[in-house]
């Protein structure tokens, strides 16, 4: 087990490694690649002012002038030491984790992703659960129901469900209820530390129309996986020891055919965590994905790859934790 | 004084603009929410009188904005609504006087005794500070305290980009001069002395007659250089004005508290009536629009008025009194390279000028409430504003006709084909680019419009005049709003020869005419402020004569002014946004 | 399915695999399996539907431009007389609608809805299908290679399947997207913009089909026709044209039919972000972004792209479903 963890964390390191170095790629070689010069890439964070002596004076600040590789471990030292930046008369400390500065406001990473991660957090968990029950659910009682009209009902519902993209159903949402018939004024993120009531009827819109895409999803995989592992013979076995059907259905049929559902609960909420990028835009929420556009769009390297890094880890740490939870659901696994 | 005599003219001119764009439907129904008088306001009431007057003290007084500043650091930013609302917290030498209408563009002094006292040429420029100014900590603020504001504002873009860099260009020795940060003499640049501590002296390297109103900037708002972290002074502002800051939390919010160490005495702008200011940050759009409307907020931060998709909501005639829709100082114009073919033969631009269908631009823009269509290049509210209209057509809606003709002089009679530049990320000006692409190819001008991020539309694209070369941008749409309301503060960034930089310039049509240019540096230099202002409106008559540039809107938002929000007056000199010096609040 | 829709990383891998089993089974029943899937798919009245829709989708995206010419449907002609500028709406009721315009007109410029749905139909199954070409391409190069060299290249393509499935794919797609600029490799406007959406989309979708491709690979590399095909001296690329490929057709068919649907979503997502087509140039995407700061006045506008998406996905989903389902009789 401990090895298995050990070698699982090694390789999440990896992974994120990879990851770090494919955004710097995409930031440094593609425009490269499309003929712009160094000078191109840093003449956009000087602003008003551009002449040979402040492109130069950014380019070294930023770091720019060094060779690729060197940046690249300069950021990847930063994180785990942390570094000194000058933008004044004295360097500024940023201590590890550290994220390196915006090149366009100087503001460090760090502090603005955490203060976002709440935001995006707050989504993705209260979607989560909605979807989990609802689709979980419908699916389980789609299977047992084979064919019955609430069997098609729901599947055909389930298929609406997996063919709207959010950011038409989110709209939708926001057009009916808060203009339309007003129920809510708007849609806005409230702290829930500030006031927990208005925070849970603020994101009630958003949730559903992220909870509506996904129950959909789980309730045609629960009622595949269902009829699967009903079809078992170990089930009929189960049965046939006179066990109630409640039990049958619960302790064997649901477990067995939440295995696959749980690994792709993993993925799913992983990388919803790491930016549910449409949902927040659709809703002008200020989490970590609408953070990212917007620092795509004013080609702000640090933030991208602070975000992605970030949006990365929660992937690799859901798989992690899934992998993990298997062994609690499906006795078959052991870890080697 | 002579600067005293710009204010009388900019007034007279700018009294009679500003009835112009106030249209005069008053009637004075006895609505239920009456305020203080017993009479409720009507609509664009705050364009010339102020709203809601009151003299209570207290209350709070909130903002919101959509997004975040620039940077509240005084010294590192360039926003109108960032310039407005620093009054609250610093002082700069002069400022523009917070009063309704035209009074607002005059300029009176603030931590100055009196306006800048220049030389016979132009180019000296003294203040005398006035005494028993302190900052928060009880030091009195003395010249050097500005001086290093200005050094470090204008000298150090390795730390503090955002802010114009007009000192610096204006300055003797201003180009070599390597900033506070990276020259560690601790006199600073030669040419601002400070013979004494409530003495500060500018020696400029050519005339500039403008210059009071390069002080008014917050750039010349004091800042003790022992406090000063460079871009982590943000986190830290010392204050000079009525308010300090009790918390500021990055790109979130802001709180002002009063300055107990202010007094009154030294400040004769400040009425100071609200006991707290609260702005927030990345506020959703809608939900600041909401809030206005509800009453939960006293103003929008961001001055720009209400979103475009609200604006039905507001102009319904329950609402439609408690609007106004100031002109926003703002010019949008076609830019028409003169470098690029075939636009470099004045007949085709000539031709883009009679082929504009500007009508159709307004409407795409969503109609007059976004503001009107534009002949000229300065916008009415600005001082040395002529009317005059060079490419007239019926009903401002094109002439095929005579577009035709210019192309078949331009030896193009079947059009042509060019690209048209516009930021992809401002929704406005793609729909007048789109207007624009489609009045063209009446006339057989094929442009197929091209997008770039606004965040390097300057440095990189528009702004670059290699790349517009390369990759032939003969049109690209931009828009402009003067850095300080007169006519050279307008036209110099974006017709002057001078002002055409190899990246990040604004001149971007890459006007270089010598009429226009001389006009310019002779304007400037005019001590008399009558003749001045008339210059102006020369300067902008040559360079339609270039027909480089396509006026296409004189931009106007629609602002929506609380119940609550006491003291609300629209200030020209602000991009058309309320004055945030005056707003106070009835609410406790 | 292509993760980044805030859709689902895995949402389609349960299914095709099991359409495996089956694909192989008829194979050895002797029978034709296209006949057998054929009287089977006939049955299926949800999936002939959506393969009559699909067929209809392709053929109006295929003849747009001839259509438009046609009809006299401009999908870049401006009404703006049919606009009221400060309401920001179309005159009339239900969004304009009228019998030169059926489906209404854009409340910035009345330009009529119609035409840019027509339009907006070719981007978006040019770009979806020739995603789905990018992945299927990849994805079944490296899934043969790994499923049948085994050793060493079925570690690194492994490796690097999981290493995609880990990314945080819109980010990066939003990213790339973002960084190539007009005069890429000689491309600009639109063609550059499609092109680029093609590979993002399709480049990061390959790990899915992938896995499949590999997994059904050495199922089938281990069968006695292929055992027999090398004792006879065959070689490896002959192994895999000749043997492998016909038997890998069926779950790719499937596969690649349920994957358009979601790279369409993916393209109006991109579109909707901003990184995908640029206006004027009409998509459905773009459309919806339009919509979203015009429900105030205009509520009706957001249904015809909406609409469009839904029912081109739902289409394309059913069909998808359906094919598999008679692909593979288990799981009827």
């Amino acid at each position: 087990m401990t090895a298995y963890l050990i070698r699982r964390l090694f390789a999440a390191m990896m992974l994120l490694l990879v990851v770090s170095a494919v955004t710097f790629a995409i930031f440094f070689l593609v425009p490269r690649l499309g003929g712009q010069s160094i000078d191109e890439l840093a003449v956009q964070y000087v602003g008003k002012d551009a002449n040979p002596d402040s492109v130069a004076a950014v380019k070294k600040n930023l770091g720019l002038d060094q060779p690729l590789i060197v940046q690249y471990y300069d950021f990847i030292k930063a994180i785990f030491v942390g570094a000194e930046y000058k933008f004044g008369p004295d360097a500024s400390k940023c201590d590890a984790p550290c994220f390196g500065y915006s090149f366009r406001s100087h503001i460090e990473v760090w502090p603005e992703i955490t203060q976002r991660i709440p935001v995006t957090l707050s989504l993705a968990v209260g979607a989560a659960v909605l979807w989990v029950i609802s689709g979980v659910t419908i699916g389980v009682v789609s299977a047992l129901k084979r064919g019955s009209f609430i069997d098609r009902l729901a599947m055909a519902v389930a298929l609406l469900g997996v063919s709207l993209p959010i950011f038409f159903t989110g709209l939708l949402g926001l057009a009916l209820f808060t203009s339309q018939w007003p129920i809510w004024e708007s849609v806005d993120y409230i702290p829930i530390t500030e006031d927990p009531g208005e925070w849970f009827w603020n994101l009630i819109i958003p949730w559903c129309s992220l909870a509506f895409l996904y129950s959909a999803l789980y309730a045609r995989l629960t009622r595949a996986g269902m009829l699967e592992t009903m079809g078992e013979d170990y089930i009929r076995t189960a049965r046939a020891k006179g066990l109630r059907e409640s039990k049958v259905v619960v302790k064997h049929g649901l477990r067995a055919a939440l295995t696959p559902i749980v690994t792709i609960f993993g993925m799913d909420f992983g990388l919803l965590v790491g930016g549910a990028i449409i949902t927040e835009q659709v809703f002008s929420l200020q989490g970590m994905g609408a953070y990212a556009v917007q620092a795509v769009k004013d080609s702000d390297l640090p933030i991208v790859m602070g975000v992605t890094l970030v949006a990365a880890f929660f992937i690799v740490f859901c798989n992690l934790i899934v992998d993990l939870l298997y062994a609690a659901i499906d006795p078959r696994v052991r870890y080697s | 004084m002579k600067t005293k005599k710009v204010s009388a003219v900019l007034a007279t001119a700018l009294a009679l603009a500003l009835t112009a764009s106030a249209c005069g439907d008053s009637d004075d129904g006895d609505g239920d929410n009456n305020n203080k008088n017993g009479k409720k306001a009507a609509a664009d009431a705050a364009l010339e009188s102020i709203v809601n007057p009151s003299s209570k003290k207290g209350g709070t007084v909130t903002f919101e904005h959509s997004d975040v500043p620039d940077s509240l650091d005084p010294g590192n930013n360039y926003y109108g609504w960032v310039q407005n609302f620093s009054r609250l917290y610093g002082r700069s030498l002069v400022s523009f006087k917070p009063a309704a209408g035209a009074e607002g563009l005059e300029l009176v002094p603030d931590l100055a005794e009196s306006l800048g006292q220049p030389s016979a040429d132009a180019k000296t420029w003294t203040y005398k500070l006035r005494k028993g100014v302190k900052f928060e900590d009880g030091t009195e603020v003395t010249s050097k305290d500005v001086k290093y504001a200005v050094e470090r504002s204008n000298f150090a873009p390795e730390a503090l980009s955002n802010g114009p860099t007009y000192f610096k260009a204006y300055l003797e020795g201003g180009d070599k001069y390597k900033g506070p940060y990276k020259d560690k003499n601790p006199e600073g640049i030669a040419s601002i002395q400070t013979p004494d501590d409530h003495t500060i002296v500018f020696k400029l390297a050519k005339p500039f007659a403008d210059f009071d109103y390069l002080a008014t900037f917050n750039q010349t708002m004091p800042v003790p250089r022992a406090k000063d972290k460079g871009a982590a002074y943000v986190q830290n502002i010392v204050s000079s004005g009525p308010y300090k800051f009790e918390s500021y939390n990055e790109g979130r919010s802001a709180v002002l508290v009063r300055n107990d160490q202010w007094d009154k005495s030294t400040d004769p702008i400040r009425p100071a009536l609200p006991d707290r200011i609260e702005i927030k940050f990345k506020v959703n759009p809608t939900t600041v629009d909401q809030h206005l409307l509800n009453d939960r907020i006293t103003v929008d931060a961001a001055g720009t008025g209400v979103q475009s998709k609200n604006q039905p909501k507001v102009l319904k005639a329950s609402e439609k009194d408690q609007t106004d829709n100031p002109y926003a100082g703002a010019l949008s114009y076609l830019a028409i390279s003169t470098k690029v073919a075939p636009f470099d033969n004045i007949e085709c631009r000539k031709a883009v000028q009679y082929a504009v269908d500007k009508a159709s631009v307004q409407q795409a823009l969503g109609g007059d409430t976004k503001g009107d269509v534009a002949s000229t290049m300065l916008p009415p509210s600005v001082n040395g504003y002529a009317k005059f209209d060079m490419y007239a057509t019926d009903g401002n809606k094109g002439d095929e006709a005579k577009a035709k003709e210019h192309l078949a002089a331009c030896k193009q009679p079947n059009g042509f084909t060019t690209n048209l530049s516009a930021r992809a990320d401002r929704p406005d000006e793609i729909a007048m680019a789109t207007a624009i692409k489609a009045s063209l190819e009446k006339v057989g001008i094929k442009a197929e419009i091209k997008q770039f991020p606004s965040g390097k539309y300057f440095t990189n694209f528009a702004g670059n005049p290699s790349y517009v070369h390369e990759h032939k941008l003969g049109l690209m749409m931009t828009a402009w709003g003067a850095d300080w309301p007169t006519g050279f503060g307008f036209l110099d960034q974006i017709v002057n020869g001078a002002a055409i930089k190899p990246s990040g310039g604004n001149n971007i049509q890459e006007l270089d005419d010598p009429k226009v240019n001389q006009g310019l540096s002779d304007g400037i230099g005019m001590t008399d402020a009558a003749e001045r202002t008339k210059k102006w409106g020369e300067v902008d008559k040559l360079v339609m004569e270039t027909a480089s540039a396509v006026p296409l809107i004189y931009r106007k938002n629609l602002l929506y002014r609380p119940d609550s929000a006491a003291n609300v007056t629209v200030t020209q000199a602000y991009l058309g946004m309320y004055d945030y010096l005056l707003i106070s609040t009835n609410k406790n | 399915m292509t993760a980044p829709i805030e859709t689902t990383a895995a949402s389609a891998e349960a299914q095709p695999e099991a359409v495996l089993a089956g694909a192989g089974r008829s194979q050895i029943e002797g029978r034709s399996l296209g006949q057998i899937a054929w009287t089977r798919f006939k049955r299926d009245k949800a999936a002939m539907a959506g393969g009559v829709v699909v067929v209809c989708l392709v053929l109006m995206a295929a003849l747009s431009k001839p259509i438009q010419a046609i009809f006299d449907l401009d999908p870049n002609k401006l009404n703006q007389d049919l606009v009221d500028p400060a309401l920001q709406a179309p005159k009339g009721a239900w969004g304009g609608m009228s019998w030169d315009h059926p489906l209404g007109v854009d409340p910035g410029f009345g330009r009529d809805l119609l035409a840019r749905v027509i339009e907006g139909s070719w981007v978006s199954l040019l770009v979806a299908v020739g995603a789905t070409l990018v992945s299927v391409l990849i994805g079944v190069i490296l899934g043969v290679m790994a499923g049948y060299y085994g050793g060493w290249v079925d570690s690194v393509v492994s490796r690097l399947m999981d290493t995609f499935l880990a990314f945080p794919l819109l980010l990066f797609a939003i990213s790339l997207s973002a960084s190539v600029q007009d005069g890429f490799w000689g491309l600009t406007g639109l063609p550059l913009r499609i092109a680029v959406l093609i590979f993002v989309i399709g480049f990061f979708a390959w790990p899915y089909i992938g896995r499949i491709v590999r997994a059904q690979t050495m199922s089938l590399r281990e069968r006695e026709f292929v055992e027999a095909s090398r004792s006879l001296g065959a070689r490896g690329p002959f192994i895999i044209f000749r043997e492998l490929m016909p038997n890998l057709v069926a779950p790719i068919l499937v596969y690649a039919t349920l994957l358009i649907p979601t790279n369409i979503l993916f393209e109006a997502a991109l579109s909707f972000l901003g990184v995908g087509i640029a206006p004027p140039q009409a998509s459905w995407g773009g459309m919806l972004t339009d919509a979203a700061d015009r429900y105030e006045s205009d509520l009706q506008y957001m249904f015809v792209p909406g609409l469009a998406i839904f029912i081109t996905v739902l289409a394309f989903n059913l069909l998808g479903d359906g094919l598999r389902d008679a692909l593979d009789p288990r799981s009827k």
